[in-house]
């Protein structure tokens, strides 16, 4: 019967993840500016990527598969906090202002 | 590992960058086969050559010293995306954000430990490191109680202590 856990764990996860996602989405419409909208795309790569990684590593067993499902977020850590950089530094440079009381 | 000299620190940082391609090559492929496993290391010297060429393996860019430490290092970044993304969850639904401009100081020493630092603010989520200004970082943050996070100095710490 272990393998409806194994099941009912990675559905558990998938679902977390799926609701990350989601805040995420929301979070990109409902924010005010670039520089807001950037984070809510940082919790999709992160959060959201992260755990349904790990909901199909936990479905499919422990195998040479989950060490190469490991190599996405590995990946995803790199990349990703580049293009939130490059997003946010282009908008800075071309003298976009962030909404919201600055003190600097 | 502080007593090695240059050249046999350079050496060792060969091997093991030839270590990684080779495991990361496995990782990838999964085969056995003796002929496979062959032109894997070709393949694998290729890269090497390569990388050699275009000095990539200059020793500010593989630091072997925070290689052992980098597990540990991830399992508490892990531990802290998870905390700021909780809490930037709960801005996004609530609608409570104020987002915010701030300076922080970074007080690593060499290149890879501020590009590391300035990644890690980026990488949990309701910060971003907007610009690098040799060790001052603009950081826009979400809300209040994000910025307060990062001016605790808490993550500067830990990563300064990772290259000691």
């Amino acid at each position: 019967m272990s393998y409806n856990y194994i099941e009912l764990i990675s559905l558990v996860l998938l679902a977390i993840g799926c609701f990350f996602i989601l805040s995420g989405s929301l979070g990109l419409i409902k924010l005010p500016d670039v520089f807001s909208r950037i984070h809510a795309a940082g919790l999709i790569d992160t959060l959201g990527s992260g755990f349904i990684v790990l909901a199909l590593i936990v479905y499919s067993g422990f195998s040479l598969l989950s060490l190469k499902l490991l190599l996405i977020p590995l990946f995803l850590i790199f990349t990703s906090p580049v293009t939130g950089h490059a997003i946010a530094l282009f908008a800075h440079e071309s003298g976009y202002k962030p909404k919201g009381k600055n003190k600097k | 590992m502080a007593k090695l000299n240059k050249d046999s620190l350079k050496t060792l940082s060969f091997i093991t960058y030839f270590i990684i391609l080779f495991v990361f090559w496995f990782i990838l492929s999964g085969y056995l086969k003796s002929l496979l496993l062959f032109f894997g290391l070709v393949s694998v010297l290729f890269v090497f050559w390569m990388s050699y060429r275009a000095k990539a393996l200059e020793e500010d860019s593989l630091p072997l010293k925070i290689i052992l430490r980098l597990p540990f290092y991830w399992i508490w970044l892990f531990k802290e995306i998870f905390k700021s993304g909780i809490t930037t969850t709960a801005l996004i639904w609530n609608g409570k954000y104020s987002p915010q401009l701030i300076s922080v100081k970074a007080s690593q020493k060499n290149r890879t430990g501020i590009a590391n630092y300035a990644n890690a603010i980026t990488l949990t989520p309701g910060t971003v490191t907007i610009e690098v200004d040799k060790k001052i970082f603009l950081v826009h943050a979400l809300s209040k109680k994000l910025s307060e996070d990062l001016q605790t100095d808490d993550m500067n710490k830990v990563i300064t202590d990772l290259d000691k």
